[in-house]
């Protein structure tokens, strides 16, 4: 993984769809443009749901890697 | 109070307008205020404040539909209540709207009219949607979701892979080394659409499989957050991709996994949004299943479950789609001890997360409130699980469980049959084809 | 017949007409909106829904909320059936002469309770806080309306004299049905079909499963 500064870490493990989407969002909105967020959760829904929401609200996935059963994700504010 | 500019007045009007069908005009004349049908609301029962009666809330809705289509209430609208809309009440409608009123029907119901409260709901909340009033997470989750088919090509691989993962487990359980998840077959009979996430696709794999079934898994999840929004346009696109990879599959039926809004959409509502039926078939999960206790195709072992399991009915399950005695068939065959909760059924009281409120988190105090009624009812069983059919539901009873302390498990009514699942088929088991 | 009787006969009629031309306009309103059949496959049976909505659906036992509200609601049911009683008298006091005592006193009887309910209906009004906070003039106009009327057929019932009373606030009480709440009969008998409609093809209802 790419050596990014993260702004705010989320854990999301054992949250089920869609409760790791509407976290990562409201977490986002109080951050500045530019801010990074690195979240890790265990619901393998995040691997399609996190690349889908930040496409349609015109935020970035910087990186997803799943290890055994944890997933870790960065996503930076781009609006 | 700020008035509302021209455009959006006139947009206001436009929507409502276009919703105003025989139906709709017919639960917005009909309601007397008679107030018998205030504590058939869970809102209301956790706090009974006028507010949170059924009728308060239509009532809100009215006094703007009289201000803009009734005669009486344009030229006198202090005679009947009317109110014509500005900035500061049209918020407040759609506050209203989107947070607390959950459109379980429980007070539909219990009204001596049957007025539909949770249509009149429904139609401020495609008014709030209109006028961009929504909540924002609610129109996030909808555009996700239609992001998905856009990019297909983009998740594909990442959605195969998690798949491919999750294969390993289906041979683990099932004891089959054969066991697999196919994805995109073609002339496959059953399309199975779950929801994003391992916990919908696991247990229905292992019992698809178990039942010899010819199924293929889904690309999409069957939430559809359009629905919340009382959009129907969102909806449709939502719903159309999964349509269309039914009609390019050729598959005889659609089975959605267990999710209260998913099924009703797709089972109830969104043929009439197409006009016509589907060229296929569409049941739930829990149809099949119980279809496969009853007809010996898969085994079970409820000593598998021991401890005591109640039911919660999901508004849209039950109330709103029927499925009543199906899951009560599977829960009989795979727990040793089953408890109704009082009241069941179509009667049963909504928990307090339909509706999007469990994906709205501005109104999170509110919805723990509102699952007071829930947590009492759960607590009387005494039961230890709680069995859920609807992801909504799930993270709500979750939710209250921990809120007000209740010491319950919420699982998966899907999880307990896997749970009490005795695999045949890796023994060679007649599979569901041979016994049809 | 006396002027008095002529003018509030004449009044009553007139109410009739626009009671008449007033709920066709509304029906024609109603009407006039969109409906479309579900078109997914039935789970029940919409017959058998909509039977059980007009029926057993309306016993005062098969509803949480009616049983809750044992005495509102059958003060509503009372107050209801006092008024078809009240109109079934309007059409016949004409001809009060030839009414034979007994059913003028039975029908004063069921009248006066009738009223009592609508004054109930005044208490009840007021005490609950969320309906005392959603009453509209409306509201109280078409009680009143109706308790009224109630009160001058029960008296017209046993004193022939009062009857043109009874013509002058009928013809009020009908001329006002269509403009204000008592028009919501009309839509009750929709409201209920699409209930049994909803409920039954969807197989939610019991006795349509
Ligand atoms: S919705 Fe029905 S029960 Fe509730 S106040 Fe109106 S008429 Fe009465
Ligand atoms: S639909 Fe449900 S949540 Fe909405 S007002 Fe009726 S009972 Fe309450």
């Amino acid at each position: 993984m790419l050596e990014t500064k993260v702004d705010k870490v989320l854990d999301l493990k054992g949250l089920l769809c869609p409760v790791p989407v509407v976290k990562v969002s409201q977490a986002i909105k109080a951050l500045p443009i530019g801010a990074v967020i690195e979240a890790t959760a265990t619901d393998p829904g995040v691997l399609a749901d996190i690349p889908a929401w930040a496409r349609s609200t015109g935020n970035e996935v910087l990186s997803i890697e799943r290890q055994n059963k944890v997933i870790t994700f960065r996503v930076k504010r781009v609006k | 109070m700020a008035r509302l500019d021209a455009n959006k007045a006139t947009l206001v009007k436009d929507t409502l307008g276009k919703l105003i069908d025989r139906k709709l005009l017919a639960s917005l004349e009909v309601c007397v205020r008679c107030g018998i049908c205030a504590e058939s609301c869970h809102y209301y029962l956790a706090d009974p404040r006028p507010e949170h009666a059924p009728f308060y809330r239509s009532e809100q809705v009215r006094r703007l539909y009289r201000s803009l289509f009734d005669p009486i209430g344009r030229h006198l609208p202090w005679w009947v209540g009317a109110q014509r809309p500005t900035e500061e009440s049209l918020a407040q409608l759609a506050e209203m709207a989107f947070s607390t009123c959950t459109l379980c029907r429980r007070c539909t119901l219990n009204c001596p009219s049957g007025c539909d409260t949770a249509q009149i709901m429904r139609a401020m909340r495609t008014v709030a949607v209109a006028a961009g009033l929504a909540p924002e997470m609610l129109v996030q989750l909808a555009d996700a979701s239609i992001a998905r088919e856009e990019h297909l090509e983009d998740f594909k691989e990442i959605y195969l892979e998690q798949v491919r993962a999750l294969e390993e487990e289906v041979r683990e359980a099932t004891g089959d080394p054969q066991a697999h998840i196919p994805v995109d077959v073609e002339g496959a009979d059953i399309l199975y659409v779950a929801l994003s996430g391992a916990h919908t696709i696991l247990p229905a794999a292992i019992l698809f499989h178990e039942a010899g079934s010819n199924w293929t898994l889904s690309m999409f999840e069957a939430s559809n957050y359009g629905v919340f929004l009382a959009d129907t346009a969102r909806a449709k696109r939502i719903t159309e991709r999964i349509v269309r990879e039914a009609e390019r599959l050729r598959v005889r039926e659609v089975v959605v996994t267990d999710c209260g809004h998913a099924y009703t959409t797709l089972r109830w509502e969104a043929p009439n949004w197409f006009g016509k039926p589907f060229p296929f078939q569409v049941r739930s999960l829990i149809e099949l299943v119980a279809g496969w206790i009853s007809d010996g195709i898969i085994t079970v072992d409820p000593t598998h479950n021991p401890e005591p399991v109640t039911y919660h009915d999901s508004c849209n399950l039950g109330r709103n789609s029927g499925l009543i005695e199906e899951p009560r068939t599977i829960l009989r065959a795979v727990c040793q001890d089953f408890r109704e909760m009082t009241p069941n059924r179509e009667h049963n009281y909504c928990c307090g997360g339909g509706g999007g409120l469990v994906a709205t988190p501005e109104w999170t105090d509110l919805r723990l409130k509102a699952g007071g009624p829930k947590a009492q009812q759960v607590r009387a069983t005494g039961a230890q699980v709680v069995a859920a059919s609807c992801d909504n539901c799930r993270i709500q009873l979750g939710d209250i469980s921990e809120h007000y302390a209740l010491g319950t498990r919420v699982v998966g009514l899907m999880e307990l049959v896997v749970k009490a699942l005795v695999p045949q088929r890796a023994k060679g088991h007649p599979l569901e084809a041979d016994v049809a | 017949m006396s002027t008095l009787e002529v003018v509030t006969g004449v009044l009553a009629l007139t109410g009739l007409a626009v009671c008449v031309v007033g709920l066709g306009w509304r029906v024609s309103g109603v009407q006039g909106r969109p409906f479309r059949w579900d078109v997914a496959p039935a789970k029940g049976s919409a017959a058998r829904g909509v039977a059980y909505a007009f029926t057993l659906g309306m016993a005062p036992w098969a509803k949480e909320s009616t049983r809750r509200h044992l005495l509102a609601y059958v003060r509503g049911i009372l107050l209801h059936l006092a008024i078809f009683a009240g109109l079934a008298w309007l059409a016949a006091s004409p001809w009060h002469a030839e009414v034979p005592k007994v059913v003028r006193l039975l029908t004063a009887s069921v009248l006066t309770a009738g009223m009592a309910m609508g004054l109930a209906g005044f208490w009840m009004r007021r005490r609950e806080p969320a309906l005392r906070q959603l009453s509209t003039p409306d509201d109280y106009a078409s009680l009143g309306l109706v308790t009224l009327f109630l009160a001058t057929a029960a008296l017209s019932a046993v004193a022939a004299w009062c009857l043109p009373g009874l013509w002058a606030l009928s013809g009020l009480m009908l001329a006002y049905i269509p403009f204000g709440k008592l028009r919501h009969f009309v839509y009750f008998f929709y409201t209920r079909t699409f209930f049994g409609l909803l409920f039954g093809r969807r197989g939610v209802l019991e006795s349509a499963r």
